[in-house]
């Protein structure tokens, strides 16, 4: 019996270790065009860290078990081992620190930073409407392309019409999403922090990601992240329309 | 022939709803139809002529009257009409909604076919929703209905010991009210479908077209065969046990069926008043949902969750019994930390009622909902992690027969390992404001819901097809739709999750075209998880027309169905067996047999 354990538990370093491992070498990410994207895939990799070690040990009771207690029928019957005493108080104990671990950090201490910073540098107005988005400027004119300027902290305001349905404000380089709802407004905070093009990119791009019916799919808008010069001349020449 | 009596019955009670309503709009200077109205009033009146011509007056409610109800046939014909025996109606539900499942499996190749390439194939972008909308719905409705309707209907009586569930005529109504759902849904999609998947979010479903008003009334329909059904399993697990079957000798499944029946029974008439609230604003013109005159969308957001997560436990706490009941029985050994495991189901049914917002951490509720929310759907990872426990700790050093049954049980381990990992990075908030919404969350529930849940399924139907159809399987067969499946789905649902961190969303007909390779991949490996199914449904149909007959007990295994003949007799038992021991005494120095089958005679003296 000591063998069997003995063996499994080296099959749950080996697997815990190669599930490190590809964890480390993995890049599953968009393209990380924002604070909070960097914040977001931070708590992405910390919880497959975490999670590497508990995955190893299922696989490795899994696979031990079906690889060396086999039989070839009902004749035999195995070990009457009940599962009583000391096993299952710290199986217990092990998966309530754990989750109590991943409730603190990153779960709870990200969500405090996540609305901790209520500043902005600019302030915009988003509306989603079937099946379209507009964006209000603060010079006073409408677009519908998202262009913002590089490392300034942008306010957004999301809403969609008294009559209209919900729709969600979503750009993947971002990595943070909020409904838009009717009649209501809510609010995303993001600091871009690399220049990027939706012509090139899907990530940038706002997505609907509420179901809103018909063309839900096509709800799309452009990003673009520009330098704050490029910036300027963009909002001259639409403010001067 | 009853079916067909209910068809017409139903036929004519629609056109008297519609009629009479007509009458009185036609009178009030109204047109004489309106499609949502029409079908508000025409379906409850064709439900109850549906009922009556199925056999629900002939059996039941003719006694009502002072009548006599008639005695059931037997033989084949009594599957097709009403009728009150707990196995006929277990086999019932069993082939309606495997076939319902086959349908709605068929939906998703074309939804896979359809996504193969970035632009549109198959669909336009109105067919595309309408064929997703009714995948998710099929698919929710097989999921919450088969493992109790199926396997709790025909095993839990058997299990514990009873003659039949405890309110037979409840029972059959519940059964009866299933394929109006099904055809109603059929319908929607006839008369143009509805866009709003299964979650059915005003103020969409307010302002779509009237395949909504269907959509709503077969899924309260289907509310009521839940609570219906739920009801029944905690009165007959309650007070239907046979002498000496005490709480802590209950088969694990008996468990399981109950911690689900009980969350059926308490959430379900949560997403009816949804729905219903969704209806009136479309009939009556009620504003529970229009932002415009004060309604709030966020309401129905809160109301439809606080039963539709809760209901994932009523999908997946049978599966968990099923489960661990084929891992004791065919590794040969007591259930591991059964005491904990039964702890852990009743935890998980208190908690469930207490995490629905996690879907909502990206709707504009409050902001200071998020915290409880993240730390109670955190919590509930603590009594899943117990049935883990109880598998690994069940099967190790154990005698494993790797039969199918096995087979897809210990998939099951697999599957929800993946699916209960991932998780938790949807209950996290700050990674769930970016996956919300994605292909993250589609494998994530496909994981828990396909690979947990549907694998149990498998494993229970191959282990009890036995002795509910008195025929044994074709083994091969099995183990080539096991292999397939398996793999099928691990090549349909892995990459599900990348392409969604990418930047994927869910329900889409189109997207851009960055994510179209991710895509292909997805629907060939879709399709050989399809092709999976043949080997099924060839392996069912052709084992239980000419299939070998089936011992009274294949598996050796102690629990009571597998004491009787299989199929066992009309009232399950010659006499009242007699429960002296644990369920799962399999090596233990000893034991008394689980229990002493009674003889017709010897009933007298218990």
């Amino acid at each position: 019996m000591n063998r069997h354990l003995w063996i499994a538990g080296i099959l749950w370093v080996v697997f815990t270790a190669l599930a490190l491992a590809g964890a480390a070498l993995m890049n599953p990410f968009p393209t990380v065009g924002a604070e909070e994207a960097e914040f977001s895939d931070h708590a992405f990799r910390l919880m497959t860290y975490m999670g590497a070690p508990v995955f190893g040990f299922v696989m490795a009771a899994l696979l031990y078990s079906v690889l060396r207690f086999r039989s070839g029928g009902p004749g035999e019957d195995g070990p009457p081992i009940r599962g009583v005493g000391a096993v299952p108080r710290v199986w217990l104990l092990t998966t309530t620190t754990l989750a109590v671990v991943v409730m603190i950090y990153p779960g709870l201490t990200g969500l405090a930073e996540l609305r901790s910073d209520r500043t902005h540098d600019l302030e915009v107005d988003v509306t989603g409407f079937r099946w379209a988005w507009v964006v209000q400027y603060p010079e006073g004119f409408a677009s519908q392309e998202l262009v913002l300027p590089v490392d300034q902290r942008v306010k957004f305001n999301v809403t969609a019409p008294a009559g209209d349905v919900l729709h969600s404000f979503w750009v993947p380089a971002f990595r943070l999403k909020i409904d838009a709802v009717p009649g209501q407004i809510t609010n995303l905070y993001i600091t871009p922090n690399e220049l990027g093009d939706g012509a090139t990119d899907a990530a940038y791009r706002v997505q609907c990601a509420e179901l809103c019916g018909l063309y839900h799919a096509r709800m799309q808008m452009p990003v673009r992240v520009v330098t704050a010069e490029e910036y300027q001349a963009w909002v001259a020449e639409k403010a001067g329309k | 022939m009853a079916i067909l009596v209910g068809l017409v019955l139903a036929v004519v009670g629609f056109v008297a709803g519609t009629g009479i309503l007509g009458g009185i709009r036609t009178s009030m200077g109204l047109e004489y139809w309106s499609t949502d109205m029409s079908w508000s009033v025409g379906y409850p009146v064709a439900l109850i002529g549906w009922l009556i011509g199925v056999g629900g007056w002939k059996y039941w409610a003719v006694e009502w009257f002072g009548g006599k109800a008639a005695t059931p046939p037997k033989g084949v014909k009594r599957y097709f009409e009403w009728n009150m025996d707990h196995k006929v109606i277990g086999i019932q539900y069993g082939v309606t909604f495997v076939v319902l499942f086959l349908l709605s499996g068929l939906t998703a190749m074309l939804i896979r076919f359809e996504l193969m390439n970035s632009g549109m194939q198959l669909f336009t972008e109105d067919q595309y929703n309408s064929a997703m909308s009714f995948h998710g719905i099929g698919m929710v409705a097989v999921a919450v209905a088969i493992m109790l309707g199926a396997f709790g209907n025909y095993i839990v009586p058997l299990q514990i010991g009873a003659r039949d569930m405890a309110f037979p005529r409840v029972n059959a109504l519940s059964y009866w009210l299933v394929p109006p759902v099904a055809i109603m849904l059929i319908i929607a999609l006839l008369i143009g479908g509805w866009d709003t998947g299964w979650t059915a979010y005003p103020p969409l479903s307010v302002l779509t077209k009237s395949g909504q008003v269907l959509f709503n009334l077969a899924v309260i329909t289907f509310g009521l065969v839940s609570i219906l059904g739920g009801i029944n399993f905690i009165a007959t697990i309650i007070y239907e046990r046979a002498p000496g079957m005490t709480w802590g000798r209950l088969p694990i499944f008996v468990w399981g069926a109950f911690a689900g029946s009980l969350i059926a029974f308490f959430f379900t008439q949560g997403f009816a008043a949804g729905l219903l609230m969704i209806l009136l604003d479309r009939v009556v013109g009620t504003s529970f949902f229009h932002a415009a005159e004060g309604g709030s969308p966020i309401l129905y957001e809160h109301v439809f969750w606080f039963y539709s997560h809760p209901a994932v436990y009523v999908m997946v706490l049978p599966a968990f019994g099923a489960v661990l009941e084929v891992l004791a029985h065919m590794s040969r050994k007591p259930l591991y930390a059964y005491r904990w495991v039964v702890g852990a189901l009743l935890g998980i049914v208190a908690i469930s009622g207490v995490v629905w917002a996690h879907h909502m951490f990206t709707s504009g509720m409050e902001d200071y909902l998020h915290a409880p929310f993240l730390v109670l759907t955190e919590m509930i990872s603590i009594p899943t992690g117990i049935i883990f426990l109880s598998a690994i700790g069940t099967i190790w050093a154990g005698r494993l027969w790797m039969r199918t049954p096995m087979l897809f049980a210990l998939a099951f381990i697999f599957n929800f390992t993946v699916g209960g990992l991932t998780g938790i990075y949807l209950a996290d908030v700050p990674t769930d404001i970016h996956l919300h919404d994605t292909y993250f969350v589609v494998a994530h529930f496909h994981y828990t819901i396909m690979g947990g849940e549907i694998f149990a399924l498998f494993a229970a139907l191959y282990y009890w097809f036995p002795k509910m159809t008195g025929r044994q399987f074709n083994e091969t067969l099995g183990k080539i739709h096991f292999w397939i499946m398996f793999i099928g789905f691990q090549l349909v649902f892995i990459p599900m999750f990348q392409v969604g961190v990418k930047g994927m969303n869910r329900r889409v007909a189109d997207y851009p075209e960055a994510y179209e390779d991710f895509n292909r991949f997805i629907s060939w490996s879709g399709f050989l998880l399809g092709i999976s199914f043949i080997f099924f449904a060839a392996n069912m149909v052709l084992s239980w027309v000419r299939g070998e007959r089936a011992v009274a007990n294949p598996w050796g295994a102690s629990t009571l169905e597998w004491q009787v003949s299989s199929p066992p007799p009309e009232h399950n038992f010659e006499g009242q067996p007699v429960i002296q021991g644990g369920a799962y005494e399999y090596g233990v120095p000893n034991a008394p047999a689980h229990a002493r089958m009674g003889t017709a005679a010897a009933t007298e003296n218990v």
